[in-house]
C-alpha cells in the first residue's frame, strides 16, 4: 500500500442533501442534484467526483445507493468512471446541454399549463399570464441590475 | 447480492443451555460493510466468534472465502482480522512491541498505516497495553487489525468505551479501509444505531438468537413509512405494521405503496407521510418476528 492509499487525496465535496421525507428514493435524489450541478456548469468537465464509498460516507447512505446513482449518470453520459482513476464529470456536447436545459423548462411549463387548465383558464388567459410574468420578471431583473 | 460470497452460512445453529442461535442463513459479498445488530445476549458475539472458529456451530455449513474450518483455517485466517469484544492478555506489551510481534505473522503488514493510526489515536507507543484506558485499548486493537492488511475485518463492538471523537475517527478509518482497495469487507457487531446509520450497507439482525435476515439499509429506510390518516383502516391491509389510534391516526407500513392503495380504496385520506428512523424499524422487525412473522416485510 502506498502512502496515497492511506491518505487519500482530497476530493471536492459535493453539496448533495438527502431528505428522508422526499418521496423520491435516495439514489434519484443524488442523480437529480448531480445532474443539476453538471447542467448548470457548477461541476465542470474533468472535475473529480468522490468515490462511491466516500460519497456514501458523506451522505450516510449505503454504497449500493451511490453506485446506483453513478451507474445511471454514467449511462446518461454525464460522468465517466475509469478503473483505478476514479469518477469524473464527462465532456457533454453543447447541443445536449441545451436539450437538457430545455427539458427542465419544458417540464415546468407543462406543469403550469396543466395547473391553469385545471383552474379552468382559457388559452388566451394563459398567454396573458405568461406575458404578465415575463414583464414583471424583466422589471425585477432591471431593478436588480441598477441597484 | 450475487457472485462468490466472502461469508456463507447455511442453516447454522448453536445452543448453550437455554439459549439457541439460528438457524442462520447468510451470504455476504465482498465490498460491503455489514452491521450485526440486536439485543444484548442476542447472539451477535457468538456469530462473530463462529466466523473466527472460536466457537463451533452445532449444525449447518460455514464457509469463508469458499473454505471451511478446520481444513482451510490457516489460509482463511491470513485474510481475516478480528477485534474481539474483550482484549486478550498482552498487558505488559506496548504498541511498538505489539506491532513488531503481530507483523511477523503477516506478509501484508502495513507499518506506515500502523504508525499513522497510533499517531492519530494519540497512543503512547511504549506504554503497556494494560495501562491504557479502555477506549485507547480498543483503538490499539483496531489499529493492529487494520495494519495486518486483511480482506475481511471482523469487529465486535469496536467502539465500546471510545469517546465520541475517537468513535468518529474509527468510523472514518473503517470507510477508508473499505474504500482503499476493492474486494474488502467489514462485519461489525454493534448496538449503536448511529454507527449503523453512518457506515453500514447491510444490516443483519439477531433477536434473542433468532436471525431476522440481512437487510439493505437504504431499502429499509425507504421501504418503511409513517402515514398520518383521518380514519382507521379495516380488514387485511398489506404492509400494515402498527396502527396508533387517534385523530389523526398514525400508521406504520413496511410496504407503503400497497398500504396507500388500500387506504385510498377505503376512502381514508393520508394527511401526512414521513420516514421512520432505523431504530424504530428494527424494533418493529423484532416485535413482529415474535408475534406474527414478517409477512409482507421483505429482506434481501
Amino acid at each position: 500500500m502506498s502512502e496515497e492509499k492511506s491518505f487519500p487525496r482530497p476530493y471536492p465535496r459535493v453539496p448533495i442533501h438527502l431528505s428522508m421525507d422526499d418521496p423520491e428514493p435516495m439514489y434519484r435524489q443524488i442523480e437529480s442534484q448531480l445532474r443539476d450541478f453538471i447542467l448548470s456548469g457548477q461541476l465542470e468537465p474533468g472535475t473529480r467526483l468522490p468515490s462511491m464509498r466516500a460519497l456514501a460516507k458523506d451522505l450516510s447512505c449505503s454504497v449500493i445507493t451511490t453506485r446506483r446513482a453513478y451507474e445511471d449518470l454514467e449511462g446518461e453520459g454525464f460522468i465517466r468512471t475509469r478503473q483505478g482513476r476514479g469518477t469524473i464529470i464527462a465532456e457533454i456536447p453543447e447541443e445536449r446541454m441545451a436539450a437538457h436545459r430545455r427539458e427542465a423548462v419544458d417540464g415546468a411549463f407543462t406543469e403550469a399549463v396543466r395547473t391553469g387548465r385545471r383552474a379552468g383558464l382559457t388559452e388566451e388567459e394563459l398567454h396573458d399570464i405568461l406575458e404578465e410574468i415575463l414583464h414583471r420578471d424583466d422589471a425585477n431583473v432591471h431593478q436588480r441590475g441598477t441597484s | 447480492m450475487n457472485g462468490t460470497p466472502v461469508i456463507s452460512l447455511r442453516e447454522i445453529g448453536k445452543s448453550y443451555g437455554n439459549f439457541e442461535l439460528g438457524p442462520v442463513n447468510l451470504n455476504i459479498e465482498a465490498g460491503y460493510v455489514v452491521a450485526v445488530v440486536g439485543s444484548n445476549g442476542g447472539g451477535k458475539s457468538t456469530l462473530i466468534r463462529m466466523l473466527m472458529n472460536l466457537v463451533q456451530p452445532d449444525s449447518g455449513e460455514l464457509k469463508l472465502f469458499g473454505g471451511i474450518y478446520p481444513d482451510d483455517e490457516v489460509a482463511i485466517k491470513r485474510r481475516v482480522a478480528y477485534v474481539p469484544e474483550r482484549p486478550i492478555g498482552h498487558d505488559e506489551m506496548g504498541a511498538n512491541s505489539l506491532g513488531e510481534f503481530v507483523s511477523r505473522f503477516y506478509p501484508t503488514w502495513n507499518g506506515r498505516l500502523y504508525e499513522d493510526l497510533l499517531k492519530r489515536s494519540e497512543i503512547d507507543p511504549d506504554k503497556g497495553f494494560g495501562e491504557l484506558s479502555k477506549g485507547i485499548q480498543r483503538r490499539l486493537a483496531f489499529a493492529l487489525a487494520l495494519a495486518t492488511g486483511p480482506e475481511l475485518l471482523l469487529l465486535d463492538e469496536p467502539t465500546a468505551g471510545v469517546d465520541p471523537f475517537g468513535r468518529r475517527e474509527m468510523l472514518e478509518d473503517i470507510s477508508r479501509f473499505i474504500n482503499d482497495e476493492d474486494g474488502r469487507t467489514v462485519v461489525f457487531a454493534t448496538h449503536v444505531m448511529e454507527e449503523v446509520r453512518r457506515i453500514a450497507d447491510y444490516v443483519a439482525f439477531l433477536a434473542d438468537g433468532e436471525f431476522l435476515g440481512l437487510h439493505e439499509k437504504d431499502a429499509l429506510l425507504e421501504g418503511w413509512k409513517i402515514f398520518w390518516v383521518d380514519g382507521e383502516p379495516e380488514g387485511d391491509v398489506r404492509g400494515l405494521v402498527e396502527v396508533e389510534d387517534g385523530s389523526p391516526a398514525r400508521i406504520v407500513s413496511c410496504s407503503p405503496q400497497e398500504t396507500a392503495e388500500v387506504l385510498s380504496a377505503q376512502n381514508i385520506r393520508i394527511l401526512r407521510s414521513g420516514a421512520l428512523d432505523l431504530e424504530e424499524i428494527l424494533s418493529h422487525l423484532m416485535h413482529r418476528s415474535r408475534e406474527e412473522g414478517l409477512a409482507g416485510c421483505k429482506s434481501v
